[in-house]
């Protein structure tokens, strides 16, 4: 497989950032996927020559701005899950999908979990289960990105 | 050997730490530093907000590119609309418009009215709020957050503090502006509070956002206040970014327990918080402290308060005169402010103690 295009990466990024400022109406902000977590992450996995954690760390940066939310907050879990992603990124591609499935929807858990936990310290109240449905249509968005761009690419056997 | 291997390799097949520079671990350590002071800085010095508006502002076209797909949903939905729904709307409008006008008429006679009346009473001239439509952009990315965004920003010289409302009463406050959008924080979020007051019994109060619940909280009242369920809540006006007798919410429920010497009470906002098109900035009142004389004149509706109140300042002068055998010393206090004519609100509140402390201080001058 033909190493990805830096210009497809940051075409994807681009878009997910438009996704990301489509506004939503009150029950798109319930389910909307974390658009630029998904790709970013994706891209991590699957063209860490590109995507290192740096720029996951930037569409975090992007994330906030959008949100107008605390700068820095989404830039932070997005970098703790990205470095989860990449440490595991070697073993990840030798997964079956299944596994890979699993690890995806625990690493979009542990983001999740600490803009709550972040949230939490800065006096939000606890959001209600709806809260954790993002990370079921991060999952059907991740397979979206695996159907356009592939199934992360195997070593080949030497 | 080892170099002709590395050659053939893919990119992406070689592996990660030859590619990637410093290692995952110490970039994490990094931008976690990087990212944990930005959000001290964000939290308790003001510096970002520059960023943040440089950036928001590279962002806008963006953003109008992704609101484009829902803009056109709308056009077509509006160019679609049936003729026989545009005369049945046509005439509603007429009749309110109708209705409106006739109420209006009234007001006007209220308001001059009650100009007169706070004259005489030399009390400040009535705030008539001037208002900014705006439309609302999205309802916030953000579902910690009880923000929606509005399309207008600096550009239209909005500025934070600024009340927004519909047409039933009190959404929000105008939290964080950029160059062409703005944020407006519901009264329903946790970090807003709004001075009320009891449209039945002018009890004032503080009413709290209740996040999540989309419900306001009236804390510190004793369980023996004179609140009703179905009491009305307008905005008392004394924090001066609220115009005083906007509606906010109606009391829901009132519960009372033993171990509390304070009554929960609960309200439902009266605006149509989530459900809104357009709504109304406006535009903070001038505190009576910050305006001098002239400003609080130009206020004033057109009417012949200004010779009414000529002649209130020629009554209490010779009501001076008539305490004081030597007004000389006491007419500086009363013309310094009142050079222009027509004397306003604040100079006339020292006349109006001039006759009991003024002769205090004068009987040693003149014995």
């Amino acid at each position: 497989m033909k190493p990805v295009k830096f210009s497809t990466f940051l075409f994807t990024m681009l878009v997910g950032l438009i996704f990301q400022l489509y506004p939503w109406s009150n029950a798109g902000v319930i389910i909307r996927p974390d658009f630029l977590l998904v790709i970013m992450l994706y891209w991590l996995l699957q063209a860490p020559y590109h995507c290192n954690i740096g720029w996951v760390w930037f569409a975090g940066l992007l994330v906030d701005l959008s949100t107008g939310s605390l700068l820095g907050q989404h830039a932070l879990t997005f970098a703790i899950t990205g470095f989860l992603g990449l440490i595991y990124q070697r073993r990840l591609v030798l997964f079956n999908p299944w596994q890979l499935y699993l690890y995806v929807i625990f690493l979009f858990g542990v983001q999740r979990g600490l803009i709550l936990l972040l949230k939490l310290f800065a006096g939000s109240e606890v959001p209600d289960w709806t809260y954790a449905l993002p990370v079921v249509s991060d999952l059907i968005l991740w397979q979206c990105m695996v159907i356009w761009f592939g199934e992360l690419t195997r070593p080949k056997k030497l | 050997m080892l170099k002709g291997i590395h050659q053939q390799l893919d990119p992406q097949e070689s592996p990660a730490f030859f590619i990637q520079g410093p290692k995952p671990f110490s970039r994490l350590m990094f931008f976690c530093t990087l990212s944990l002071v930005m959000m001290a800085v964000d939290a308790r010095f003001d510096y970002l907000s520059q960023v943040r508006q440089w950036f928001n502002t590279a962002l806008h076209p963006l953003e109008v590119l992704a609101s484009a797909p829902n803009e056109w949903g709308r056009n077509i939905n509006t160019y679609f609309t049936s003729h026989n729904q545009l005369i049945q709307d046509n005439f509603k409008l007429k009749q309110q418009a109708l209705i409106d006008n006739a109420a209006l008429q009234r007001l006007a006679t209220v308001d001059a009215e009650n100009a007169h009346l706070r004259t005489l009473l030399a009390g400040d001239a009535p705030i008539i709020p001037q208002a900014t439509l705006g439309e609302v952009l999205h309802m916030g990315r953000d579902p910690f957050s009880n923000i929606i965004t509005l399309n207008r920003g600096s550009r239209h010289h909005i500025t934070a503090g600024q009340a927004v409302v519909d047409e039933q009463g009190v959404i929000g406050q105008i939290t964080r502006v950029y160059t062409f959008t703005s944020e407006v924080t519901l009264i329903t979020d946790k970090k807003l509070s709004i001075p009320i007051q009891i449209e039945r019994n002018q009890l004032r109060a503080i009413a709290f956002g209740e996040g999540k619940r989309n419900t306001l909280d009236i804390p510190y009242l004793p369980t023996s206040v004179d609140i009703k369920v179905g009491d009305k809540l307008v905005t008392s006006g004394i924090d001066g970014v609220y115009p005083a007798g906007l509606a906010v919410a109606v009391v829901t429920q009132i519960k009372q327990s033993q171990d509390s010497p304070f009554a929960k009470i609960i309200s439902r906002p009266i605006a149509g918080v989530n459900n809104h098109k357009h709504v109304l900035i406006l535009k903070i009142p001038d505190t009576p402290a910050a305006t001098p004389s002239t400003e609080n004149k130009q206020v004033l509706p057109r009417n012949n308060a200004q010779h009414l109140d000529q002649s209130v300042v020629e009554v209490l002068q010779k009501n001076n005169a008539a305490v004081d055998p030597h007004p000389a010393t006491e007419t500086p206090v009363l013309d310094a402010p009142s050079t222009e004519p027509g004397v306003a609100a604040t100079p006339l509140g020292t006349t109006m103690t001039a006759p009991d402390t003024g002769t205090a201080p004068i009987a040693p001058e003149h014995p």
